[in-house]
Formats: structure tokens, C-alpha cells, sequence
């Protein structure tokens, strides 16, 4: 067994867990953070994107030994008591996820890219998603939501509605 | 019951306690608990708002309960043994050593199975293969075990012993009456339908030109991203509740009922929120399997499919073979049309009788033809089973209707857009099985999409060689 | 050298089961207070069915979409439904929803009748008000109609209701009947450029006009539209399920089965044609699988329209591509008089 301590959304937790253990499981089935899925489980998907330290990972693919010691920022770890993280309220609004399947590892990576550029085009966007498949939407209603949320982000005016 | 005698010699999984599941804590969860509506949700009149959806900021939160999100107390987690082997006769299943591991609390075959055999129209299809195997996809055996790890590891253990045949794989093969029966002893065609309307042959003798063309098209996956999932478990009054990604939830019970010879009142199916479909998902797959599973363990039984048995043991879409044989005038008029559609129906029939169909009415495409004559087929290879696939049919005779109209076009030197606006229907055409047709915009369709596409401005872009986008 | 070409299909396509009987039952039930709950066997699959339901059985009542909770998918407690199938929802689950709303609706107008002092006939439900047709003065809240309902006549506002579309059974010799209820129709246009040194086929741009009757919700139109042409895109260039001389599939996985990421989408144009079909609730059709059909057939008639060559199978993957336009390019006639010598180095006759 290896034993992890790690930080989740701000808090820190342990766990014990068999050391082939991937970072998924260890959300899904320790913690009982159900948001990253498991779509594949050998990294084509990017259902099970989380941060880490940071950076977008596929959780399906890092095990438990590598993240002790670690930040990770899960879905559940977004919204606060008062709000919804804005790329949440604007995937609401813009009707930008159907099943919803794919939803946290692309909000996700979302989140990473706007943490890192401020003001992503249309192709950086793109490229942000490319590793998160999405059978349902086409895409097209995440990017226009996420070009608002940097926007709001930066501080600009209200834009057009969805 | 087998199991009871071997509990004494397996060692007691509570000695290794770190294959057990770890105990539960409380998720680190925080949201907004104000509700705000937003404004579309709030208007009257309801139709035509841009309303967003309720389960939209569930989605967005992570906190959309699917199948596999769903845990209960004490539950096991079940996995199938798949073939591996196109075509064979099984000749025996040995499950002796993986009930013998530590941590595996049932294993089941399809000798197991009350009724074997269902399907949304033929009842062709096992829940797992008990004689035969149809498929490399077939499942031969169910385990269900403390961890989806031991469940998996347990499969290696299975040992089935196969008879080989030669697997069937060319449609166009499989239509021959002299090649070896995939399921009866000889003839794969399962289905077979005729559209037949006017003279075909005599409108292709008054035609100026006549087209053919020969179009394929391939198998391909619905790959949802969330891959099939299905909890079972039972009450002490002897009543199932299957939460299931069933598209179908009333056939899944009417087929759960008949295979595990239960009276429907017995049997409850929830679907909750499914992570796509796209046709996938619209008939049983493990759901009686586990059932048993639950039945014979007295607990919980949870089964997901892995990623490779999305592909290789759910349905898939119907490769087509298409001929297309049209007769024109010289102004591009259609006289006389006549098609033949070979569908690959693969292991078992599945959907195939409605795609078969749908295939053969929509083939001719939204035009105006007189003298029809179709006919198509649906046979069977020892290939992964078709079934519903988002159009059933209908995406592949449009690549072909679609080709056919622009090799004609081209070849008259017409412009595609004309060619359509002249044939298509109107407003009480009647379509190849002469249905009056009624809400009939095709030819609006046409000329607004070519408005904003600018189809007419831009003349033709045939060779035009700036690359890359604008 | 990148070569841009467009191309168009356009498509029908039905709603519903092929002749067979596909009904929907739907049960209406209003709270005391106006709001309201839909019960239906259907399953939300994504497509947002639930939403546009809520919209319907909203529209029927006169109250709002949030005013109507959706109870789905639950064979103990939800009435029969075909299922998710076909694009037959929207129609078959929202006419039967319809129907049991208008239903709900009918107990709701005989309460308020003695209370406006005027005849069922003469109410209609609108902003949460049953109102006197062509008087909105006289009118009194939904969710006060409904309290006097349960509290004062004793009747629940409750409808419960069926949908089966009219259908006549094909003929088996000639096909000749009427298999669906009603049809949708689109066209999609296309335009890629084509590498014809590599083959590679890049979708630019798609306009999509598509007909759905009376576009309940235009932003989920839209979503399918988006959506559906994304599974278009990978069925023409490159999805593709093989199989080896066993008949054991050789990319079951992620990696090798090549299905469109953000990076292959074109840009997309939604356009919702203008229609109504009276035999829809609201002059509702459907729109799920139609988004798809055209898909392909127009990105490969873009392709001919590009670089002259006619693809015959699908998926057209750069390798098919690229050995048609090799092929074509062998095929025609050696230009004379432009002295650069064919291979093989003989100068050309000038």
C-alpha cells in the first residue's frame, strides 16, 4: 500500500491506497469526487482531466504515488458558496454541454488555459480541448463560452447574450 | 449451491484487507445554494425560448449522478469474459479457478440464463453465448468480484475451449446462397425489402443519359463517451431494479422479463441522466447477467464496459454497399432510378430490420421519381453486431443519392444547386412509397443554404488555389 | 498545393418508427400553487429532450418552462415510452405531453369557469393566468385555480394521455404505404480545401439549414446541428472500424479509432428553416438524427468539387484521397509544348 497526503480543493487530505492506483480512482472511489469520469482509463479521452500543481492532466493517467504531496483541483473544487466559477455559469447559459459526460475534463482544461493566457483566440482554444473528445456538441458552444468567460475574466463589459 | 463447499478452502479476502474498496469519506464539495433562474426558463410563451437546461448546471458542477457514480453498500463489481474469436462452437467452460479466487463471489454462464436469446426483432442474440459464438465480441461468462480488479483478473482464469470455424466476413459474399449459414446452415439474407413504383426499365429506355455509380460505406462506432453501465440488485420481495444506460427503458424490461422469466411487475429499470446514446444504447446488454450475479450473491452488482468492449460488444452502424443506376433527361430531369442495398448485418439482427427499411425508403433521396425500383438486403458476418446508429441508414444513401446527383450534375454540366431545385419535392409530392407529403421545404432548405453559403456569388471554386482559411 | 472546393447535399428524413405502432404516454399534474409536474417514460440522452418537453407541457398550460419539473425514465413510476429513438421525442413523447397538459388543463378551465362567471369554452391559460378569450382583465392566477381545484371542487388538476403516429403498413411486394407520420427536411453545404500533395482534407466552413417545424428551444437546434455534423465530419474522413482475416477488430480503442477532435471542426452555420407541421405539437417535427445525413455527402462532393476526383467508399482519408488524385493525374493527356520533359527524361514533342 502507499500512503498520500496530498491537497483536494484546498483541504488536505490522505489516503491509502494500492499503489497502481491511478489518480482517478483514488478521486472517485477514496474521496467520492464523482465529477472526473472515467472514459477510457488509458488516456485518449480526457473525461478524467484534473489540475495538478497547475497543469492539465489525464488522472486516469498518473498514479497515486506521484501525486503526494500535490495540489489538485477538481471540478467540485470551482464554484464557492456564493457563485459558479464563470466558465460554469457560461456553459449554462450558451447551452455548451448535452450529456454532460465530457463536461468536467473540458471545463478543466479550460480553466488551465485561462489561468495561463488571459486572452485565448478561437485556435488556442482549440488546441486547449484537443486532448477532451466530445461526441455530443461539437464543440462550438464551449469555445463561444469560453472566448466569454475570458472576457469577463479580464474584466470586460457584459457581452452579448447566448 | 457450488459456492458453499469451496468457502472453506478460499483464504478469507478480510485477510487482505487492502483489496477491499477503502471506506468512504465525505467529498470536498462546495456550491452555490442560492437558485437563480435564468431568464429564458421564466418566459411565457414557453416555446421557441432559448431556455437552458435544468441539468445544464448540474453538468457544469460535476455533479450529474451517471450509473457509474452511483455506489451502494456492499456492492460487487461484475465483468464479462468476451471470445475473442469470430466464429466458433464452444465446446466447454471452466470457471472452477476463478471461483476460486479470493475475493470472486459468482461466476455465471449462459447455461445460467433462463431464456438466452432476445432482440428488438429477431431474437437472435444471447446474453452470453452458450453453443456458439457469432462474434469476436460475444460474452462467454460473468464474474462479479469485491474490486473491478479482481473481476477483471478473474477472466484470464476462465478457460473456454473453442471449435474454430471459418468466420464470414464480406457482405457482398455473404449474400451468395452457396457460402457456409453464419447462424441457419446455409442463406445469411435475413431480411429483405422492394420499394417498386412505375416502370423503371421503360423510363430509362426514354432517358437521354443513364448514370451508375457504386457507393460503400463503412463500420463505424457510436462511441459515447460515457461507456455502457448497469447496476443490479434485488429486494427481499424478489424485485430487480436495474439502473441502466438503457435508451429504452420499457423494451429493457419487457426483455429482462423474458429472459429471466420474471413477470414484469417484478422488475423495475431507472435510467437516470445517459452520457450519449446515438442508438447505442437502445436495447440490453448485461443487464439480465448481472441480475443473476446479484440474485446469487445477495448484493449489489455493478458492470461498466471498458472502452474496447464499447467497440468490439455494442452495436455499430450497418456498412452499405450501394448501386445506383439513374436515368436523366438532358435538362437533368430524373425519369427512372433504380438502387440495390446490401447491408453488412453483422452477428445478429439487432436493428437491422428497421434500418434495412428506413435505408430502402429513404435511398432514392427527397426527389421527385416516378419509375423506382429498390431492393435491398441484410445479411449476416461473424462481425460485431449493427444495430441503431443515428440515422439508421440514412447518412450512408445520402453520401450515396447526394454523389450520384453531383457525378450527374457535372457530367450535364449543371449546376448542383439547379439540378436539385429541379427535381426535389414540393408540397404534396408523393415519396416513393406515394405518402403525400405535407410540410415540405427541401427546396427552401436549398436556396437558403446556398444565400448563406453565397453559393451563387462565388461561382465555381473548382481549382482555386489560395489555401488555408480566410 | 491546397485546392478549396464546396459542395451541398441535401436530405429527408422521417420521424418515428417505420409503420410499427411507437407510442409515448405523458401524465400532467399541477401543484396547488400553478406549477406543475410532467411524468414520462422517455430518457434524456444528452439531446435535452427534458427541456423541450417542459417547454411543451409549459406552453399548453400558460405558465413557464421553470414552472414544470420534469420525472423521467423510471419504469415503476413513470407511464410507457418508446424511448429515446428514431427523433421521434420531440414529436410522438411532446405530442402526448401536449395532450396531457390540454387534458390538465380541461379540469383547470371547468374550476374557473363559475369563477370568471363565464363558460370553459371561453378561457384560455396565458402568463400563468387563465384569462377570458379577448377580455385579459377578467382573469385569475393559475396556482389560485388550481388550490380551489384541490380544496373547494375536490379534482386535482391531473391529464394523462397517449401518441401513436398514423401510419399504413407497407405493401410487401411494391413498399407502397405510409410508413412515418412526418418528415424532416435540410441541406448542408460544405467547404474544405484538399492538399493534392498529401490528400489531406481540411472542412472550413458548413452552413446547415434545417427544418424542424416549429423550433421548440432554437438554442438545442442548434446544439444538434453542431453535433451532428461533428459525427458527420468523422464518418466522411475518419472513423472507421477495421477488422483482421479472423474477424477480431484491430482498433478498439481511442487511439487508432480517429473520431473528430476541437482541431477538425469547421466552422458551423445554423440556420432553422421556417416550417410548421400541423400534426406536431406546436407545429413541432424532430431533429436529432437529421443533423447527420448530409454531412458527408457534402464534404465529399466538396472534395470532387476541389480536386475532380469522386470518392466511392467512405471514410475519404488522405491515403484514398491522395491515390485518386494520383490516379487521375496519370490518367490524362501529357501537355505538349510546356518543355518539361515526363519521366523517364525524353524531351516532349514541341
Amino acid at each position: 500500500m502507499v500512503n498520500v497526503t496530498l491537497k483536494v480543493n484546498g483541504e488536505t487530505r490522505s489516503a491509502s491506497a494500492p499503489p497502481e492506483t491511478t489518480l482517478l480512482r483514488l478521486l472517485r472511489d477514496n474521496f467520492n469526487l464523482t465529477g472526473a469520469k472515467l472514459g477510457c482509463d488509458v488516456g485518449d479521452c480526457g473525461a478524467c482531466t484534473v489540475i495538478v500543481d497547475g497543469k492539465p492532466v489525464n488522472s486516469c493517467l498518473m498514479l497515486v504515488g506521484q501525486v503526494d504531496g500535490r495540489e489538485v483541483l477538481t471540478i467540485e473544487g470551482l464554484a464557492t458558496a456564493d457563485h459558479l466559477h464563470p466558465l460554469q455559469k457560461l456553459f449554462e447559459d450558451y447551452g455548451s454541454l448535452q450529456c454532460g459526460f465530457c463536461g468536467p475534463g473540458i471545463i478543466m482544461s479550460a480553466k488551465a488555459l485561462l489561468d495561463e493566457n488571459s486572452a485565448p483566440t478561437t485556435q488556442e482554444i482549440r488546441d486547449a480541448l484537443g486532448g477532451n473528445l466530445c461526441r455530443c456538441t461539437g464543440y462550438a458552444k464551449m469555445i463561444e463560452a469560453i472566448q466569454v468567460a475570458a472576457s469577463n475574466l479580464r474584466g470586460e463589459p457584459a457581452m452579448k447574450s447566448a | 449451491m457450488a459456492q458453499n463447499t469451496k468457502v472453506a478452502d478460499k483464504p478469507d479476502v478480510l485477510e487482505q484487507p487492502e483489496i477491499l474498496r477503502p471506506p468512504t469519506i465525505a467529498p470536498l464539495v462546495t456550491f452555490p445554494l442560492e437558485v437563480v433562474v435564468p431568464e429564458g426558463r421564466q418566459q411565457t410563451p414557453a416555446v421557441g425560448q432559448r431556455a437552458t437546461r435544468a441539468d445544464g448546471r448540474l453538468h457544469g458542477l460535476g455533479q450529474t449522478k451517471y450509473i457509474d457514480d452511483m455506489y451502494f453498500p456492499n456492492m460487487l463489481f461484475a465483468k464479462i469474459k468476451r471470445a475473442g474469436v469470430a466464429s466458433a462452437r464452444i465446446k466447454s467452460i471452466d470457471t472452477k479457478e476463478a471461483e476460486a479466487m479470493p475475493g470472486v463471489m459468482a461466476v455465471i454462464t449462459g447455461r445460467d440464463i433462463p431464456c438466452n436469446s432476445f432482440g428488438p426483432s429477431l431474437k437472435d442474440q444471447p446474453v452470453l453465448a452458450d453453443t456458439r459464438v457469432f462474434h469476436a465480441g460475444d460474452g462467454v461468462a460473468a464474474v462479479a468480484a469485491v474490486t473491478e480488479q479482481i473481476a477483471t483478473e478473474a477472466l484470464d482464469k476462465i478457460k473456454v475451449e473453442y471449435e474454430m470455424l471459418t468466420p464470414v466476413l464480406d457482405p457482398l459474399e455473404s449474400l451468395k446462397l452457396e457460402t457456409p449459414g453464419v447462424h441457419a446452415p446455409s442463406a445469411n439474407v435475413y431480411g429483405h425489402k422492394v420499394i417498386k413504383k412505375g416502370d423503371v426499365e421503360k423510363a430509362f429506355a426514354e432517358s437521354d443519359h443513364i448514370f451508375e455509380g457504386t457507393f460503400r460505406t463503412q463500420m463505424v462506432e457510436h462511441v459515447p463517451l460515457e461507456p455502457h453501465a448497469t447496476i443490479a440488485q434485488w429486494d427481499a420481495n424478489g424485485r430487480v431494479t436495474l439502473y441502466s444506460t438503457l435508451g429504452r427503458i420499457t423494451l429493457g424490461r419487457a426483455d429482462i422479463s423474458r429472459t429471466l422469466g420474471i413477470p414484469m411487475s417484478r422488475i423495475r429499470v431507472v435510467a437516470t441522466v445517459v452520457g450519449g446514446n446515438f442508438g447505442g444504447k437502445n436495447e440490453i446488454t448485461t443487464e439480465p447477467a448481472l441480475a443473476l450475479l446479484s440474485k446469487k450473491t445477495g448484493r449489489p452488482v455493478k458492470c461498466t464496459f471498458t472502452r474496447v468492449e464499447e467497440f468490439i460488444a455494442s452495436t455499430t452502424r450497418h456498412p452499405l454497399v450501394m448501386d445506383y443506376k439513374t436515368g436523366v433527361t438532358k435538362q437533368g430531369k430524373i425519369l427512372g432510378r433504380k438502387i440495390r442495398l446490401v447491408l453488412d448485418g453483422g452477428a445478429y439482427c439487432s436493428w437491422s430490420e428497421t434500418t434495412l427499411g428506413k435505408a430502402c425508403i429513404l435511398s432514392a433521396g427527397p426527389y421527385n421519381i416516378e419509375n423506382l425500383y429498390v431492393e435491398a438486403f441484410v445479411v449476416y458476418t461473424n462481425k460485431t453486431m449493427t444495430g441503431a446508429m443515428r440515422g439508421f441508414g440514412a447518412p450512408q444513401v445520402c453520401y450515396a443519392y447526394e454523389s450520384h446527383m453531383d457525378d450527374i450534375a457535372t457530367a450535364l454540366n449543371i449546376d448542383p444547386l439547379e439540378i436539385r431545385l429541379l427535381n426535389v419535392f414540393e408540397e404534396g409530392s408523393l415519396s416513393p412509397t406515394s405518402q403525400k407529403l405535407h410540410s415540405v421545404v427541401v427546396k427552401e432548405s436549398l436556396l437558403q443554404a446556398a444565400k448563406r453559403f453565397g453559393w451563387n456569388t462565388n461561382g465555381n471554386e473548382s481549382a482555386k488555389t489560395n489555401g488555408g482559411r480566410s | 498545393m491546397k485546392r478549396r472546393g464546396r459542395g451541398m447535399a441535401c436530405m429527408w428524413y422521417p420521424i418515428g418508427f417505420t409503420v410499427a405502432a411507437n407510442p409515448s404516454s405523458a401524465v400532467v399534474k399541477m401543484n396547488e400553487d400553478g406549477t406543475a409536474t410532467l411524468l414520462t417514460g422517455t430518457v434524456e440522452t444528452g439531446q435535452g429532450s427534458l427541456t423541450i418537453l417542459a417547454q411543451i407541457t409549459a406552453q399548453e398550460l400558460g405558465i413557464a418552462t421553470d414552472d414544470v419539473h420534469v420525472v423521467s425514465a423510471d419504469t415503476d413510476a413513470t407511464p410507457m415510452d418508446t424511448g429515446a429513438i428514431a427523433s421521434r421525442t420531440t414529436y410522438v413523447t411532446g405530442n402526448a405531453a401536449r395532450l396531457a397538459a390540454e387534458k390538465c388543463k380541461k379540469i383547470l378551465f371547468d374550476v374557473a369557469a363559475p369563477m370568471l362567471g363565464v363558460k370553459p369554452s371561453q378561457l384560455e391559460a396565458k402568463d400563468h393566468k387563465i384569462i377570458v378569450k379577448g377580455f385579459p382583465q377578467r382573469n385569475v392566477h393559475i396556482g389560485d385555480v388550481a388550490n380551489h381545484a384541490r380544496l373547494v371542487t375536490g379534482e386535482p388538476p391531473i391529464g394523462s394521455a397517449s401518441f401513436n403516429p398514423e401510419t399504413v403498413a407497407l405493401d410487401p411486394e411494391t413498399g407502397q404505404g405510409k410508413p412515418f407520420g412526418t418528415y424532416v427536411y435540410a441541406t448542408q453545404i460544405a467547404e474544405v480545401d484538399v492538399d493534392d500533395e498529401t490528400g489531406e482534407v481540411e472542412v472550413l466552413r458548413v452552413v446547415a439549414s434545417h427544418d424542424c417545424g416549429t423550433a421548440i428551444n432554437p438554442m438545442l437546434v442548434e446544439g444538434q446541428v453542431e453535433g451532428g455534423i461533428s459525427m458527420g465530419v468523422g464518418f466522411a474522413l475518419e472513423e472507421e472500424i477495421l477488422f483482421d482475416a479472423n474477424g477480431r477488430q484491430i482498433n478498439p480503442n481511442l487511439t487508432n479509432y480517429i473520431m473528430p477532435t476541437s482541431l477538425d471542426m469547421p466552422e458551423v452555420e445554423v440556420d432553422i428553416v421556417d416550417s410548421y407541421d400541423p400534426t406536431g405539437p406546436f407545429g413541432a417535427k424532430g431533429v436529432g438524427e437529421p443533423t447527420l445525413v448530409p454531412t458527408a455527402a457534402a464534404i465529399l462532393n466538396a472534395i470532387h468539387n476541389a480536386v475532380g476526383v469522386r470518392i466511392h467508399s467512405l471514410p475519404a482519408t488522405a491515403e484514398k484521397v491522395y491515390a485518386a488524385i494520383k490516379a487521375k493525374r496519370e490518367q490524362q493527356p501529357r501537355q505538349i509544348g510546356t518543355g518539361v520533359p515526363p519521366a523517364g527524361g525524353q524531351p516532349v514533342a514541341q
